[in-house]
């Protein structure tokens, strides 16, 4: 078989299980006419190429080929039923097909009518006035399959849409030939065309007539629904199909963690505690002895180092037993251990007690200013009511999806095939075929070498047993090829064990947030100082500076690629992604800000979970404003609204289209801090894309508050002693989110979590149920890091091994949960991650309220009792 | 390595592993059966959960020789046709996520509604909190297993 590119159509119907005849719609991606792309492909005629979108098959049954993983959002249900509502399918004569690593071929780019006719700042109020809601697109449809920023159905809800909506329009004006009557005499619903004088017919006796029409796309765009006719979508006229679900209750759902190839075998990786580590010497034998162990075998050379800091995917050193069965692997893998010796490298003093005192000393210094408004020195010394200081501090953070990381690899011909749970499909294919060609990192810099790579391997993505950013990154996919490449012919499986997973991860950075204010004759603040230190993902994903070896070419490269991929930055200092999540769109409404953001080395694998750096950044700046309140005497949410101030766009004036292009073309200075320090209170949105709205914050706040009776118990539980209320709200991945937590707390200082309501405003809703059911985990996720999460190293070595000493939340410790939707018409914005941020400052300030300490750390544990 | 009988969802098979391979592997890597998940492999998610003679068991913590001596019941034998009223409450109320948690909530569930059923006693949230907490969703699926337990009550 030739490389992924050059599979052809009949290849793909092939595997597809569907015989030649079959209608195929997809993006038909040359070079010529990718710029032009999905609207010009239905133009020139349904293109019958090699990446389609939506199968007919003969009997008019429907293939929806979903290209975006599947981890628990329910997203490739949802944007199936998108292209189902407008193609007016009949939803059970559709079946999905997951879409194997192509490398970007489902990159949809609309045409320049449509993209000019959106230029930012979005135009609110004209979409929220269009009976028939328009195209467009807030983040674009890159065609990436990664799996990340909660941005599917923001970047693929119109694109669905519209292959929908043209299909079905190619199906009306067929049968409307067939009739001789005229297409607007003829409707779809459900899988038929309806014609004049009762006639009807099923779209599989109009496939060959609807292969022939070419409707253009104002033809196509007029074909789309109102929200009225709407099946599925937002409040459709019935519920949102969920096409996974009775699979996933019978136990027949096929995670990555079931698949089984034929012959193949198991490994397990004892790997090096430290990041950067080595390994030095082993001994096979008394693994070899445990029955069932066929060969051990290191992943690197002795001497070797292995991933960790600036070696972004690289797997850490280790030493391989496989095996013909998990438990024969393991029991290997135990008899090995003792008989290891590392070379732990630089990272082994790492220790993160002194990791936290150093990045608050970091904090406690002035860092690079990334956000100013006038002049926060001069208002601190005339401050009338005095000044309030506080610092912040939240440790790494495992994700800890239930299912391990686990990845089947076969190298045969020279190529990888690979089987995998994972959100960075391209990342794995990346990472496969540089294993099966045996390029170095190096020659993975450039463009060229990564095409043959992706040309070279295969990846089969699988269901996911929960990502929350884990399974971002393609370390465990790299062991597998690894291992692959060694023994050619043979599927091996790797198998992470939840201590690997806990001490393996790419945890989420570490941060320390310092909070400044002065307080005016108002009480409200006259001035803002935050200083944010996070352990930048830079410093792992990217090589940088520290890395020994690199030449100055090399460096700028790898500047660039900083710029390219994370919104600039240089380590050690955070990328503009992390900036932009938090602080350089702090919301509130003071006349003096400034931002800066601080130093801070990365010795372990860093990476995200789920909502990333508005973890940090959203527990303090809310923590600090319920902080700003009891000093001010006055309600918190009252108080929090009079600090997000009047309705306004931030950055309406600066945020412009041309900004966006500058930085897409890399048009940004390189040094230093890269983005230019924002003046003036405006916000830096290149990496955003989309300016923060502090209208919407403001209505899901007030909504949340409403929903949870906020001011009667909040003037009930002031003479209550032990209860108490706290809120908060932060806007992430586009959309805004508030929270309003109620608890208690006895003379033991034991926590009880009556209550937790949420509110989001995400545009519109489009499947409405998962949104509910993101809003729910969201918070049980928030819940479990504020209460119970954190990493600690020693030695350079993670600590926890499992759930029992990294415990997460369970079911007797949840809460009711109230969740609710701003209803909103306005384009569809993210929904994994959003709910999240706003839950621990917000049970932090209802532990206040009850009459609990401060807490400004996290877990809480360390601070009350949770039960 | 022995020879061991296993009556698995009613059926017999005779395997050659070692007897102090836990059933979880058993199920999984001899016998096929993937609906039972690993997810920490020292019985403290619940992932692995199957009924051995009807009680909810976490099978990564039992060995086989112990499993052969009880009937065991996977997810996939819960019902033929996913017509159990836990499975049935559970798509009716959208319970699943990512799904990988779920086989193991649904047998804890199902041991949990039976024990009821057979004291004629109603499941009360506390009940739901005792035999429900040793079984982790991290999905946060919480709040609708909850509520799909007392519908699977209703309906069973």
């Amino acid at each position: 078989m030739s490389g992924i590119y050059k599979v052809t159509r009949r290849d793909f119907l092939r595997a597809a299980g569907v015989g030649t005849g079959a209608l195929v719609f997809g993006s038909y991606l040359t070079p010529s006419l990718q710029a032009q792309g999905l609207i010009h492909n239905l133009i020139n005629g349904f293109p019958v190429e090699d990446v389609p979108v939506v199968i007919l098959k003969v009997n008019g049954d429907v293939i929806i080929i979903t290209h975006r993983s599947e981890m628990g959002q329910g997203i490739r249900s949802s944007l199936a039923a998108v292209l189902a509502d407008e193609m007016e399918a009949d939803w059970n004569r559709v079946t999905l097909k997951q879409a194997d690593a192509d490398g970007g071929r489902y990159a949809v780019t609309f045409p320049a009518e449509v993209t000019t006719e959106y230029k930012l700042p979005f135009p609110y109020e004209e979409i929220s006035k269009t009976r028939k809601p328009k195209l467009q697109y807030l983040v674009p449809p890159d065609g990436s399959q990664f799996t990340d920023s909660s941005r599917s159905m923001t970047a693929y809800f119109s694109v669905m849409r519209l292959y929908g909506a043209g299909i079905k329009l190619a199906m009306i004006r067929a049968a409307a030939k067939k009739w001789g009557v005229k297409p607007k005499e003829c409707r779809a619903e459900k899988h038929r065309v309806y014609g004049p004088n009762g006639k009807s017919t099923d779209y599989r006796w109009l496939l060959l007539g609807a292969k022939k029409e070419k409707p253009s796309y104002e033809d196509i765009s007029n074909a789309l629904k109102t929200r009225e006719e709407w099946r599925y979508i937002g409040k459709g006229k019935e519920p949102m199909p969920f096409y996974d679900a009775v699979d996933m209750v019978r136990g027949k759902t096929e995670f990555g963690a079931d698949v089984d190839v034929p012959g193949m075998l198991t490994a397990m990786i004892e790997r090096c505690p430290v990041a950067n580590g080595a390994l030095l010497t082993y001994d096979p034998a008394p693994a070899l002895a445990v029955e069932g162990v066929r060969y051990v075998v290191p992943i690197f050379p002795p001497g070797v180092r292995g991933g960790g800091v600036g070696r972004a995917f690289t797997p850490h050193a280790g030493v391989a037993v496989v095996a013909a069965n998990t438990w024969a692997a393991l029991q290997g893998r135990r008899a090995l251990k003792p008989t290891i010796t590392w070379d732990l490298g630089p990272h082994a003093t790492y220790d993160s007690a002194a990791y936290r005192k150093e990045l608050e000393g970091s904090t406690a210094e002035p860092g690079k200013v990334v956000r100013r408004l006038k002049d926060v020195d001069d208002a601190f010394a005339q401050a009338a009511a005095g000044t309030m200081e506080a610092i912040y501090y939240v440790p790494h953070l495992a994700q800890a999806p239930m299912e391990p990381p686990v990845a089947v690899a076969l190298f045969q011909n020279g190529r990888m095939e690979v089987w995998a749970p994972t959100q960075n499909p391209d990342g794995a294919q990346q990472v496969a075929g540089q294993v099966a060609l045996g390029f170095s990192d190096d020659q993975m810099a450039d463009e060229t070498f990564r095409d043959k790579a992706r040309a070279a391997a295969t990846v089969h993505v699988t269901m996911l047993g929960g990502g929350f950013g884990r399974k971002s990154k393609p370390d465990y996919i790299g062991e597998a090829a690894i291992l692959a490449k060694h023994n050619p012919g043979v599927p091996i499986r790797v198998q992470w064990t939840r201590e690997d997973d806990i001490k393996f991860s790419y945890y989420n950075a570490a941060s320390s947030q310092h909070l400044k204010a002065s307080l005016g004759a108002d009480k409200l603040p006259t001035a803002l100082l935050q200083r944010s230190a996070v352990t930048s993902f830079f410093g792992t994903l990217v090589p940088n500076y520290s890395t020994p070896g690199l030449t100055d070419p090399q460096l700028e490269a790898y500047a660039k690629a900083r710029l390219a991929l994370f919104g600039g930055g240089e380590y050690p200092y955070a990328s503009g992604i992390e900036r932009a999540q938090g602080l350089e769109d702090m919301p509130y409404d003071v006349p003096n800000i400034r931002l800066e953001n601080c130093r801070a080395e990365n010795h372990i694998r860093v990476g995200w979970m789920r909502s990333v750096a508005n973890i940090y950044h959203a527990f303090a700046i809310n923590s600090f404003a319920g902080e700003l309140a009891i000093a001010a005497g006055r309600d918190p949410k009252d108080y929090l609204l009079d600090l997000i101030g009047k309705d306004r766009l931030l950055d309406e004036k600066t945020m412009t289209s041309q900004s966006v292009e500058r930085f897409r073309n890399n048009e940004l200075p390189l040094e230093g801090i890269d983005v230019p320090v924002i003046e003036g209170g405006k916000v830096n949105q290149v990496v955003a894309g989309y300016p923060p709205d502090t209208s919407r914050l403001r209505a899901v706040i007030n909504q949340v508050a409403e929903e949870s009776g906020w001011k009667d118990k909040a003037a009930q539980y002031k003479n209550m002693k032990g209860r108490g209320l706290g809120i908060a709200a932060h806007r992430s991945f586009l959309s805004y989110v508030a929270v309003v937590v109620d608890v208690s707390l006895n003379d033991e200082n034991e926590l009880t979590i009556h209550d937790v309501y949420g509110t989001i405003h995400c545009g519109l809703a489009v499947n409405r149920d998962r949104v509910l059911a993101q809003m729910e985990g969201g918070i049980v996720y928030g819940l479990s890091y504020a209460l119970l999460g954190e990493i600690t190293v020693k030695n350079g070595a993670v600590v926890q091994n499992n759930f029992d000493d990294y415990p997460v939340l369970r079911i007797y410790q949840t809460p009711r949960i109230h969740v609710s939707i701003v209803d909103s018409d306005d384009p569809p914005t993210g929904v994994g991650e959003p709910p999240t941020p706003a839950v621990a400052p917000a049970l932090a300030n209802a532990i206040v309220a009850a009459g609990g300490p401060r807490i400004r750390e996290i877990p809480f544990h360390r601070h009350i009792v949770v039960l | 390595m022995s020879i061991f009988q296993l009556r698995v969802n009613g059926t017999y098979h005779n395997v050659e592993i070692d007897g102090n391979m836990p059933l979880l592997w058993a199920l999984r890597d001899v016998l096929g059966l993937k609906g039972t998940k690993f997810g920490c492999g020292v019985a403290q998610c619940g992932a692995c959960t199957v009924h051995l003679d009807g009680r909810a068991v976490r099978s990564c913590a039992v060995d086989v020789g112990v499993a052969c001596l009880s009937e065991i019941t996977t997810i996939e034998g819960l019902s033929r046709d996913g017509s159990h009223p836990c499975q049935k409450a559970w798509v009716e109320l959208g319970v699943p996520q990512c799904g990988f948690c779920q086989p193991g909530q649904i047998m804890t569930a199902a041991a949990l509604l039976a024990a009821h059923k057979e004291t004629n006693t109603p499941i009360t949230d506390d009940d739901i909190d005792n035999a429900m907490r040793g079984n982790i969703c991290r999905c946060g699926t919480y709040p609708r297993i909850r509520a799909a337990i007392k519908e699977a009550e209703k309906l069973s």
